[in-house]
């Protein structure tokens, strides 16, 4: 008579071990919690409440007098910034200084991430070091220096060129002059970014398509660049949210905006309603409106950024 | 045709001997496996063929063409990597399809190239692919498209099973065998993989801190070894190798050692010679006239159709592997048979293979004379 061979028994769960008491489970329930907070409430502190009360500014109108109480006005400063011109003329301004930053945030770094790859070793960390210490100057030092060369009788940068041009004074080229500083700095930062990126992509990528006959050009094209555009939005992402304020400490120090406001921008404007012109409620509600721009503007790269990733395991 | 020649190529890295002065001769149609443990120097040597490290000294032809100095991508060469080094934001139509698009061909004929090959290697299906939708295996198949897409030279490929699972491995080890008969091409294959090694080649090259130490058929290597270290390498468990004294009683010769006594049915009255012998764990037997060695059972492990006994002979390891069952207990002293045939000798001091001619009176050491070519 043939017996089947009866299967392993699958055993019956053994009995629960008693649950800890509740004071002890709501300790160790909290732990990570409580490691948070304190990241928590500096955020809570120093971001959300200031936006909140940013918002809630909006809709006064106040001239940050402590005296003074706040008249509620309702959407009325957003009605003034409607009607105003200023506000559309600094939002161009503040386009045309993110186009012109783009070339040094990004163009420049990477056809010099490209071209340095083969600096190796010691070399590589001095050379980095060079390129990064003008990100690692004081705004307002750099400010300072830039307006000794750019003074127009004096200056430096006229007598190398041969220019008379009163650089900061002149609606033409204070605007300019502005974004070449301003790329000045930036430059070394975007540079280490753009080196990171292409030293986190596998050189076997690089090796393979050597071996499948690609050219150094069609390599760069078709392997190296898209691999690296996450990094490239990255960059992008940071000139166009940032470029404002990264100008700001060399318009408040080298032209105020000026000359006839060819140099005020979004984020100085914002600064010059509210402490200016003693406008808080006007100034709060652009930065209201900033927000929401730039945080779509955001999104919209984020997500864009996320697409381009490509999983490399 | 594509017959790569190694002409006593070197690498160093610093002070690192990576690959030191190997010749080899890699005739076309050839499936050679460069094999060896990790660090030996076979991945640089293949690397070196490639083109993507520049040796220190040496020459390398293909196709008597001298390519020492030519860029990878004009050696027509064929590379699958380790890690198939796939383009992560290519469809695997576009990853087939890479090396052709970079030699400037038309659509239609890198789509209908690319179709071709996908049939071949059952991948019609994934073609819309990215490289991270696919299982490992599927990657393996991509990568090795990729290199037939275009017709190479030779194919170049380094350990492209080991990211596979034990299965998948096996699977794929017969379909690379059944590849290279139908394309007749020559193949240039890099694992520390012994099973792959001996499944897969018409000839081995074994190397051991950037040297060569044997090259031959996957028959030459495992019954011939050349070394001490081509013996402890090949096989599972390797060759068993006995620090012995070759002496001569009554005109003949005996590996002798606590433990040891193995006759070697050489005639000859030979002065005291310090050798290794070599037994294959295979070799030993339970039965027989005469115990060649003795022992004591420290280990018995069940492989399912056979059993591995370890013993210890005088201060030496030893295994044993016959049919289960062995009927051996830990503790049990036995006494171990193997016939005079199954001896190999090696030279102690230079770990050479010693091999008996009658017309010398001395046993020569011949490492030069093991390079044959594959008959």
């Amino acid at each position: 008579m043939f017996v089947e061979v009866v299967a392993p028994a699958p055993g019956s769960p053994p009995p629960r071990a008693a649950r800890p008491p509740l004071g002890r489970r709501v300790v160790a329930g909290a732990q990570p919690y409580l490691y948070l907070a304190p990241a928590l409430a500096l955020l809570g502190v120093w971001t959300y409440r200031p936006l909140a009360q940013t918002v809630q500014l909006s809709f006064y109108s106040w001239n940050l007098l402590p005296s003074t109480p706040m008249t509620p006005v309702g959407l009325r400063n957003y009605q003034r910034l409607i009607d105003l011109p200023d506000l559309g003329q600094a939002a161009v301004r503040t386009v045309v200084v993110i186009v012109g930053l783009l070339p040094f945030s990004v163009v420049i770094p990477v056809l010099v991430g490209l071209v340095t790859r083969q600096v190796r070793d010691r070399a590589r960390v001095v050379y980095q070091a060079m390129v990064f210490a003008p990100t690692l100057v004081a705004p307002v030092a750099s400010a300072a220096v830039w307006q000794w060369l750019l003074d127009p009788g004096a200056g430096v940068v006229n007598k190398v060129l041969g220019t008379r041009l009163n650089w900061l004074h002149e609606t033409g080229s204070a605007q300019f002059a502005i974004i070449v500083i301003t790329g000045w700095s930036v430059l070394g930062f975007a540079t280490l970014v753009v080196s990171a990126g292409l030293a986190g992509i596998n050189g076997d990528y690089g090796e393979a398509a050597q071996l499948d006959g690609a050219s150094r050009g069609q390599i760069t094209r078709w392997i190296t660049l898209p691999l690296l555009s996450p990094t490239l939005v990255f960059l992008v992402l940071m000139t166009v949210l940032l470029s404002a304020q990264w100008t700001f400490p060399l318009i408040d120090t080298l032209t105020q905006g000026g000359p006839a406001r060819a140099t005020t921008n979004v984020y100085y404007l914002l600064w010059d309603y509210s402490f200016h012109s003693y406008d808080a409620g006007l100034g709060a509600a652009a930065g209201v409106l900033l927000f929401a721009a730039f945080g779509l503007v955001a999104a919209g790269l984020v997500r864009l950024s996320e697409r381009l990733s490509f999983h490399d395991d | 045709m594509s017959r790569i020649q190694i002409e006593s190529a070197s690498k160093r890295f610093g002070e690192v001997t990576a690959v030191d002065r190997i010749c080899l001769d890699i005739e076309h149609g050839e499936f050679l496996v460069l094999l060896g443990p990790s660090g030996c120097g076979k991945s640089t040597l293949l690397r070196a063929i490639a083109g993507l490290t520049p040796l220190t000294e040496g020459r390398i032809r293909l196709a008597d063409r001298d390519i020492t100095n030519i860029p990878p991508r004009d050696r027509d060469l064929a590379m699958v990597f380790q890690s198939y080094a796939l383009y992560p934001h290519l469809s695997v139509e576009r990853n087939i399809g890479f090396p052709l698009r970079a030699r400037r061909r038309s659509r239609a004929e890198i789509q209908q190239q690319v179709r071709d090959v996908a049939e071949i290697l059952d991948l019609t299906e994934l073609l819309a692919r990215r490289p991270r939708e696919l299982s490992g295996g599927q990657r393996q198949r991509v990568a090795l498209g990729r290199a037939l897409v275009r017709d190479p030279g030779a194919f170049l490929m380094d350990e492209p099973l080991s990211n596979l699972d034990a299965r998948l491995r096996t699977a794929t080890r017969s379909e690379l065998t059944e590849l290279h008969r139908r394309l007749r091409s020559t193949f240039v294959y890099v694992t520390h993989d012994q099973v792959e090694a001996m499944t897969m080649a018409t000839r081995i090259a074994l190397l051991d801190h950037g040297r060569l130490e044997q090259v031959g058929s996957p028959t030459e290597v495992y019954d011939q070894p050349a070394s001490t270290f081509v013996a402890g390498f090949l096989g599972a468990p390797p060759m068993n190798l006995l620090d012995a004294q070759l002496v001569s009683r009554a005109g003949r010769l005996h590996a002798v050692a606590p433990g040891v006594d193995m006759p070697l049915d050489i005639a000859a009255d030979l002065p005291t010679r310090e050798v290794v012998l070599g037994v294959r764990p295979e070799h030993l037997s339970l039965t027989g006239a005469n115990p060649v060695l003795h022992g004591v059972v420290r280990l018995v492990e069940n492989l399912g159709s056979e059993e591995v006994a370890h013993l210890v002979v005088g201060d030496t390891r030893v295994c044993l592997r016959g049919q289960r069952p062995l009927s051996l207990a830990v503790g049990d002293a036995v006494g171990l048979h193997s016939a005079p045939r199954h001896a190999h000798l090696f030279d102690r001091a230079s770990g050479r293979r010693l091999v008996w001619r009658d017309d010398h009176a001395q046993v020569p050491t011949a490492p030069a004379e093991l390079d044959l070519p594959a008959s």
